[in-house]
């Protein structure tokens, strides 16, 4: 008699995952405005240390942070304004949602689910940081990357700052705070060789 | 339709490179991992572009959803799943020769 062959658990946790995704986003969209708010906190400081006396005063709307700057651009008929530049929260939070997704389809305890939430913000305050950062720095003309002291290495590492915020950390730091947290999991779904693989590597770590 | 860096599965392709090449395997365990993944992680990645064109001319505030936020986590989801996928296809490794005969 041969019996049916079990569902490869990962592509069982693969389906909870999918299934979870829906509630998660739906969860992290309702509670963008807050969320968006607390990583744009973080973010002030970020920014300060970055380029000091930039930000004078940060605004926050539903699901934007605009940012009062001290910059000065000519706004037409011989006026000057001050720059005030927008960044778009959710592009550098939605990790949120898929940190969530991953933790409820491992049987995650309830308390991991803060502590995911939490280690991602200072990865989403830096996305908010840098898209400011190079909104001013790179991509603006004329003199306002000068007038904010972003100009040298600053100009330099705006541009990686930027491509790490807005490629890397917000997709793989869900991924990596879900594997730190949840570690008997992977060993689960990679079964007996991941084990004895890892096992053998730590053994021989000098 | 112009495909921007971040929508061409680089990234995610870099991200899978290093996990695999990251985890103690035989090279050719690494390889093989490495071309299925890479297969699988930009073949998902047509699909994202043929879905947004579609979502595009159906719904500008759907793609701009689908194309921000839901399919960034889809392509990184694809990636956890074939590493993990190639993680459990992996053989065990060999078990290491007794000390005692190695002693001898």
């Amino acid at each position: 008699l041969k019996l049916p062959t079990p569902v490869n658990p990962v592509w069982a946790f693969a389906l909870r995952v999918f299934a979870w995704m829906v509630p998660a986003f739906a969860a992290w969209y309702y509670v963008a405005p807050w969320h968006s708010r607390l990583a744009g906190t973080i973010a002030r400081p970020m920014i300060d240390f970055y380029a000091p006396g930039l930000v004078t005063a940060v605004e926050y709307s539903e699901r934007a942070i605009v940012f009062v700057t001290s910059v000065k651009v000519h706004a037409g008929g011989g006026n000057l304004a001050l720059l005030l530049p927008e960044v778009n929260p959710l592009i550098y939070t939605y990790g949120l949602a898929l940190v969530l997704a991953l933790l409820l389809a491992s049987h995650a305890r309830w308390w991991k689910l803060i502590v995911g939430a939490l280690v991602l913000l200072p990865f989403q305050a830096w996305g908010i940081t840098f898209d400011l950062v190079s909104q001013i720095g790179i991509r603006m003309t004329g003199d306002v990357a000068v007038q904010a002291g972003i100009v040298g290495w600053r100009r330099e590492f705006a541009a990686l700052g930027f491509q790490l915020g807005s490629l890397i950390f917000p997709v793989l730091a869900p991924v990596i705070a879900w594997a730190a947290l949840e570690r008997a999991r992977i060993s689960a779904l990679a079964g007996g060789a991941f084990r004895k693989r890892a096992e053998s590597s730590e053994g021989s770590t000098p | 339709v112009s495909i921007e860096a971040g929508c061409n599965g680089v990234e995610a392709t870099i991200v899978l490179l290093a996990a695999v090449l990251a985890f103690p395997a035989p090279w050719k365990n690494k390889l093989i991992g490495l071309a299925a993944g890479v297969v699988a992680v930009q073949g998902l990645n047509v699909v994202r572009v043929i879905s947004l064109f579609y979502l595009g001319q159906w719904n500008y505030k759907v793609f701009e959803w689908a194309h921000l936020y839901v399919w960034q986590a889809l392509i990184m989801l694809d990636v956890l799943i074939v590493w993990l996928l190639w993680l459990r296809w992996l053989p065990a490794p060999e078990a290491p020769a007794p000390v005692a005969a190695a002693a001898t």
